[in-house]
């Protein structure tokens, strides 16, 4: 079994290092660099005809999309969520695709503002992000004090909380106007998910090797300022 | 297996319909008034706490999310799709989720552009999106004719043609002028989308929501 890892620090990619880390299988890292054109090249376009990452290589071919990875690898090796029979398998999956198609979406919007309409507006869209990023953090709030899932715990390491650890901690950081920074105070139980991931050694590991300082989840800006 | 669906036709927990109807899984409609504020009560926050549909009760409690719901389906059944252990499992699961998060989230940015940037900002919203649909369907068209995948095919229903058909029908009728989609650009993808709604399924559903007899490629008619 041998996997490459298509990959830039620090970005979507360090979600699926963060899951090959806690399996514990063996892979490589195939640095891409943006500004050299490496996502547009005819290479990695035949890895993933999207052009981004991630996008992991495997025995039965390249995947793309943070969920179906995390999905293909926990069904493969499982140790990141409810297997495909667990009863627990409806609620995650309900969430994962949450946080996907939804929050994640969110937060790309929040740190891209220019994308959605042009850079005319781009002011606008980012507040909207924001008021939507909060209503939707609370949702996950709410869900974890009704519901204390295991598959999104202090208790254990899990695939929903070091996707929510990474793509919350560009929320906190990426914003240059500091107002427009997500802020994980007014979510307690999330934050200590996300203060119980960022301390279990797959997540050090990451954070070494990718650059992300010693808070990455919970105080991002730290390491920066 | 007891199941049920919160459903308002046409909406998207039609595609969930469409893969019930398909597996021949007996199942209940629970009619969602959309206009009366259903989706905010707190017996439905029960069901889905993000209040939206579709959402479908299950033995193992209730799931919500389109691309959730298709691929618990799959993998209960073993149908509409490849299983976990099959070989082409990623390549399906990557195109389930990039058709939720990137086809589907841009139609929905075409259909609601006063979300992401306001009122005051609908056509830069909806230009934005006219290019992300047709860039997003033109990967799909070229993946379908580079690959022929079983699991998005003219030959076999499979939960992503439905999820896919219903998504262009919307964008086919929904945008204004000069917004929209012309099937004809896509001709591999209007071959899997012709046949998905032909099938015995398909019509049953489209006869009860009032669909038309093609809901995916000629949804006008």
């Amino acid at each position: 079994m041998s996997y490459t890892l298509y990959h830039i620090p620090d970005w979507g990619s360090s979600v699926i290092r963060l899951m090959l880390e806690e399996i514990g299988v063996p892979y490589s890292v195939a640095l891409l660099d943006w500004d050299a054109g490496d996502f547009d090249s005819a290479a990695f376009r035949a890895v993933n005809p999207l052009g981004l990452v991630p996008a992991l290589a495997t025995p039965d071919g390249p995947i793309f999309e943070t969920a179906a990875i995390i999905l293909w690898l926990n069904a493969r090796h499982g140790g990141l969520g409810p297997a495909p029979t667990d009863p627990d398998r409806a609620a995650f999956l309900s969430w994962l695709m949450f946080v996907s198609n939804t929050l994640h979406q969110t937060v790309l919007t929040l740190i891209h503002p220019d994308r959605v309409a042009g850079e005319a507006v781009q002011e606008v869209v980012q507040a909207h992000a924001l008021e939507r990023l909060h209503g939707e953090a609370s949702r996950l709030e709410a869900m974890i004090i009704a519901q204390d899932p295991d598959w999104l715990s202090p208790r254990r390491p899990g695939a929903l909380g070091y996707y929510l650890g990474i793509i919350l901690r560009w929320a906190m950081y990426l914003p240059e106007n500091k107002t427009r920074r997500f802020s994980l105070d007014p979510y307690p139980s999330l934050r200590a998910v996300l203060k119980a991931h960022e301390g279990f050694p797959a997540a050090l590991r990451v954070a070494a090797a990718d650059g992300l300082g010693d808070t990455p989840f919970t105080a991002p800006a730290v390491a920066l300022e | 297996m007891m199941l049920t669906l919160h459903h308002a036709p046409d909406f998207s927990s039609t595609i969930v319909r469409l893969a019930l109807e398909e597996l021949e899984l007996p199942h209940t409609l629970a009619i969602v008034d959309l206009g009366g504020g259903a989706l905010a009560a707190p017996e439905y926050r029960q069901v889905n706490p993000v209040g939206l549909i579709p959402a479908l009760e299950t033995d193992d409690g209730p799931i919500f999310e389109t691309a959730a719901i298709l691929l618990w389906l799959v993998d209960t059944t073993g149908r509409l799709g490849p299983g976990p252990n099959d070989p082409d499992r990623g390549a399906f699961l990557s195109w389930l989720f990039f058709t939720s998060n990137a086809l589907h989230q841009a139609a929905l940015a075409m259909f609601y552009p006063h979300r992401p940037a306001g009122e005051a900002n609908t056509d830069a919203t909806r230009a934005t999106a006219q290019d992300q649909i047709t860039a997003r369907l033109g990967l799909i068209e070229a993946m379908i004719g580079a690959q022929s995948p079983r699991w998005l095919s003219p030959d076999q229903p499979g939960a992503l043609g439905y999820y896919i058909g219903i998504l262009v029908r919307w964008l086919i009728l929904l945008p204004p002028e000069p917004y929209g989609l012309n099937l004809d650009d896509f001709p591999q993808l209007k071959a899997v989308l012709a046949a998905h709604e032909a099938r015995p399924a398909a019509q049953r559903v489209a006869t009860d929501e009032g669909l038309g007899r093609t809901p995916f490629t000629n949804p006008g008619t």
